[in-house]
């Protein structure tokens, strides 16, 4: 017998685990599926983790309202969800009249989108406020308020408080029929998924990449995404975190930006190319682009230096650059999140606050619990943890002293945490996205076998079954030979 | 943690309470070959010496390094890594050297002490806790890590089951598990060589070796016994352009080069494989070093060094794969003691005596030109014998090395071929040295010139 919810989040990625944090707080029972075996599997984890400020969107579409205003809510997030941020704030670099007039347009745009203390400088404060922005830059939108962050690390956080808050996590259940009954049923929707059916009276479409099809599914709008893939460059770790910098945005998107990480490396991002739906391939020129382009923001950039080169899809809706958000017209009960491509992480928390709104404007009872904690205490990281916490930690447990990445500087003890964590780390990326384990330089050549052995110890399974990513990534074939 | 500018945050680091000390003459951070060899000749020449090793076990790659091949020069017999590994293991701990394993460097700082003599901290971490080492001076001998997929910028899917070379042998050789069944390697350095023999033997067939260079970058002698006396075809000028393959490795696109390493379109090919190794060169590992101070050589991504194999950090020495990348153990044991007899005498007050006479203001840096790719030590700061180092960048026929200073040839060589698999080594004598600086000059040029051939 399939469980029955109020609500059935579909997608697990940033979107989805915002709103379904949002809504933890209301006496609702909720569900999220999500298709692959872990959170923030599709465009969540593609993306360059910027926490864009709001001056890009055209006045009036949805992506400016909720843009600005999810930028604005970060700080918050951060504190109760605990997770890193960095509001440093940014520049886009202008080299030439014609940019500078561009700049001007973008500020405008951006006191339209009621973005905070724009303004335009010149060369002598860029130099001050990032040293390695390039001499040749002759004016920058300055822009204080746009920050960067984990994406995934932000998604994790969301929904492991919203686990912590009664909401179940089905993961592995890529929903493969939709069935409606009549409006006004207990449970309008039943979702078929591998994992087992889901009833839900309301359902919310966050599937990202799939959202189309889900729609579809439903019977309700019928829309198309666009793959707009773009390639992602990390790079090894600066002595200082550099600021974002943007270049003048072309009609389709932002442009090649460069930025630091909240860990300190520097991430070149993105390219912007219609492919085949579901291509993640890194492409040789688009990563030589991404170089180029860097290199003109920051002259004196190591680009030999990198650490890993990945890609996704920007889950675009075709005919509109826009956001879907709200009720379905053509069928009740069903609320959309569709087509939340870039800036999508920035929007996330506004995302949320606009589901919840428009939930309750479509008479969705929304009583808040008195018993529900919007606080998640973030896993301890032993590498930031000041020398005092790192010697408590080791003498609760040894296994804290036990550094299993060098490159990263991540003891077993935060492995296994990160495994037993509700939702925890079922795959070795997973657990690389939760403690950065295997995210240093080497790439995980020193390390990935004793995750193997960590995960399978731990998953009670043999090392053979213990995968990469998601299904059918296996590491290992099993034994080489009998005697073990 | 929550909102947080880390742009002034790294300054907190440095503030211990209150943290255990043990006080040593040398403190050798690694405990492979070079850590080992650096810290019995430190020890020989009687200084209280202690290794930080990150493992459980002293040996470092050479654990998972089961093939033969090591120690003909050193013990003039052929023994296996792990053998050879074990010979020093043996007389370390037949010593007092203090054994810190299961211990992570996490920092390396420089003061002074009250004799006003630099002494330096080595914090490290283990599952006892924290602890700081105070040395007189410092060995670095933490070897080198393998080049990645990304570095190299393989274009395509991020599939299971691209793995660097060190990683399969490590699965193999240490934890018992056949990483695939089909293999492609990319890159013809020797741990490639050798995986591809190594896979072979357990059952994983291997579809080729591609290489992108016109020629092999192994050693000779791994070329024959490894792929020559498996049938294990070699494809030069060749290279991996896509790995193909959602969630394992289905296949991987290989292309022809031309002369400037470029894909050449219309050459593309499809080899059906499940794993792909790579074996695409290794760098040392200084991540640690660079945060202690000491300046690298961006040839080598090792430490600039003086002829005692002394960083620019006083009393900080480097060794073995983390100075320099070598193709043979035995010469990372050579060389690392030297570096040990050097720390050695350089925390016992007898500095001067070990290599050399101290020249008043001998100061020349040592600078690779011609095909040389680098030259080591990249000072000079004593008139002695002094051993150089260099590897050639691409395989010649015929060339001499040529010491020069200013316009004059001070030395030159017969004339010989050179490969980049080979490490060269080169007496420089005192006398050479001692004319560079009659000559004024502040920089001598280690040159290897190509001679046409008659």
């Amino acid at each position: 017998m399939a469980e029955t919810f109020d609500i059935a989040i579909v997608g697990a990625g940033i979107t989805g685990c915002a709103i379904a944090r949002r809504l933890a707080r209301f006496d609702l029972s909720i569900c999220v599926v999500e298709a692959a075996n872990d959170i923030a599997l599709g465009a969540s984890k593609a993306n360059g983790g910027l926490v864009h400020a709001g001056y890009d969107p055209a006045p009036g579409t949805v992506k400016a309202q909720v843009n600005a205003r999810g930028c604005e809510l970060y700080g918050a997030w951060a504190q109760e969800l605990g997770f890193l941020f960095c509001r440093t704030g940014s520049m886009v670099l202008g080299f030439n009249d014609e940019d500078r007039a561009h700049l001007e347009k973008l500020r405008q745009n951006g006191l339209a989108n009621g973005v905070p203390e724009l303004a335009i400088i010149g060369p002598e404060r860029i130099h001050e406020l990032e040293p390695r922005a390039s001499a040749q830059a002759t004016c920058a939108l300055w822009c204080p308020s746009t920050g960067f962050v984990d994406p995934f690390e932000v998604a994790i956080a969301a929904l492991e408080n919203a686990v912590a808050n009664g909401v179940t996590f089905m993961r592995s259940a890529p929903v493969e029929a939709i069935e409606v009954a009549d409006s006004g049923d207990d449970a309008r929707f039943t979702l078929a998924t591998p994992a087992g059916d889901v009833r839900c009276r309301y359902l919310i479409n966050a599937a990202g990449n799939g959202a189309a099809h889900l729609s579809h599914m439903a019977g309700a709008e019928k829309f198309q995404m666009v793959w707009r893939q773009g390639n992602i460059v990390v790079l090894d770790k600066e002595p200082r975190t550099l600021m974002p910098l943007y270049p003048v945005p072309t009609p389709v998107s932002k442009g090649v930006i460069v930025t630091g990480t909240v860990h300190g490396n520097t991430v070149i991002t993105a390219t912007a190319a219609v492919r085949e739906p579901g291509d993640t391939q890194t492409y040789a020129s688009d990563v030589n682009a991404l170089l180029t382009g860097a290199r003109k923001l920051v002259p004196d950039l190591d680009t030999r230096r990198v650490v890993r080169a990945f890609a996704g899809g920007r889950p675009v809706i075709q005919g509109t650059n826009d956001f879907f958000i709200g009720q379905s017209a053509v069928l009740p009960g069903l609320f959309q999140a569709a087509g939340i491509q870039s800036p999508g992480v920035a929007s996330a928390p506004a995302i949320a606050e606009r589901m919840e709104h428009v939930m309750r404007e479509a008479g969705v009872a929304l009583r808040e619990r008195a018993d529900w904690d919007p606080i998640r205490r973030a896993p301890d990281d032993f590498d930031r943890a000041p020398l005092a916490r790192k010697e408590e930690l080791i003498e609760s447990d040894p296994a804290w002293g036990q550094i299993v990445c060098r490159c990263e500087t991540v003891p077993e003890a935060e492995i296994v945490a990160a495994i037993r964590r509700r939702p925890g780390a079922v795959s070795v990326e997973g657990v690389k996205r939760r403690c950065r384990a295997g995210m240093g330089r080497c790439q995980s050549g020193f390390c990935q076998s004793r995750v193997v052995a960590i995960l399978a110890r731990e998953l009670g399974c043999d090392p053979s079954e213990v995968l990469l990513e998601d299904a059918g990534s296996w590491l290992v074939e099993g034994p080489l030979k009998g005697v073990r | 943690m929550a909102t947080l500018d880390m742009r002034d945050e790294r300054a907190e680091a440095g503030a211990v309470a209150s943290v255990v000390t043990q006080a040593f003459d040398v403190v050798v951070i690694g405990g492979g070959p070079a850590g080992m060899a650096a810290a019995l000749s430190a020890h020989k020449a009687g200084a209280h010496v202690a290794i930080v090793e990150r493992e459980q076990h002293l040996g470092g790659i050479l654990r998972q390094c089961i093939h033969p091949g090591f120690g003909l020069s050193h013990f003039k017999q052929e023994l296996t890594g792990p053998e050879y590994a074990q010979r020093f293991i043996d007389q370390v701990r037949a010593t007092n050297i203090a054994l810190f394993l299961d211990s992570m460097v996490i920092g390396v700082d420089s003061g002074e002490s009250a004799e006003d003599a630099a002494v330096h901290t080595v914090t490290l971490m283990s599952p006892t806790g924290m602890l700081q080492l105070i040395g007189r001076a410092v060995v670095l001998a933490m070897g080198c890590r393998e080049r990645t997929r990304s570095e190299i910028k393989i274009p395509g899917s991020r599939p299971a089951g691209v793995f660097t070379a060190g990683l399969a042998q490590r699965y193999i050789n240490i934890e018992n598990l056949k990483p695939g069944s089909r293999a492609v390697i990319l890159g013809s350095g020797d741990i490639g060589l050798i995986m591809a023999r190594r896979c072979t033997l357990e059952g994983i067939s291997v579809e080729g070796v591609y290489e992108l260079m016109p020629y092999a970058n192994g050693l000779r002698r791994n070329v024959k016994n490894c792929l020559e006396d498996f049938g294990i075809p070699l494809h030069l000028s060749t290279t991996v352009t896509r790995v193909i393959g959602h969630d394992r490795v289905e296949a991987v696109e290989v292309s022809q080069v031309d002369e400037h390493l470029a894909p050449i379109p219309g050459t593309e090919r499809i080899v059906p494989c499940d794993t792909l190794l790579l074996s695409v060169g290794l760098f040392p590992e200084n991540e640690l070093s660079v945060a202690a101070g000491v300046e690298l050589d961006p040839r080598t991504r090792g430490a600039v060094v003086d002829q005692s194999l002394q960083t620019g950090v006083p009393g900080i020495f480097a060794c073995g794969n983390v100075l320099h990348v070598h193709d043979l153990a035995d010469n990372v044991t050579t060389e690392s003691e030297r570096a040990g007899a050097a720390a050695a005498a350089w925390a016992l007050g007898a500095v001067g005596t070990a290599a050399g006479v101290a020249g008043a203001g001998c100061q020349l840096t040592v600078s690779p030109a011609g095909i040389a790719g680098y030259a080591l030590p990249g000072r000079i700061t004593a008139v002695g014998l002094t051993k150089l180092n260099f590897r050639v960048r691409r395989p010649v026929d015929a060339a001499r090395v040529r010491i020069l200073a200013g316009n004059e040839e001070l030395f030159a060589g017969k004339v010989r071929p050179f490969k980049p698999s080979v490490m060269e080594s080169f007496p420089l004598p005192a006398k050479v040295i001692q004319r560079a600086l009659d000559l004024g000059v502040n920089e001598i040029v280690l040159s290897v010139d190509p001679v046409e051939e008659a």
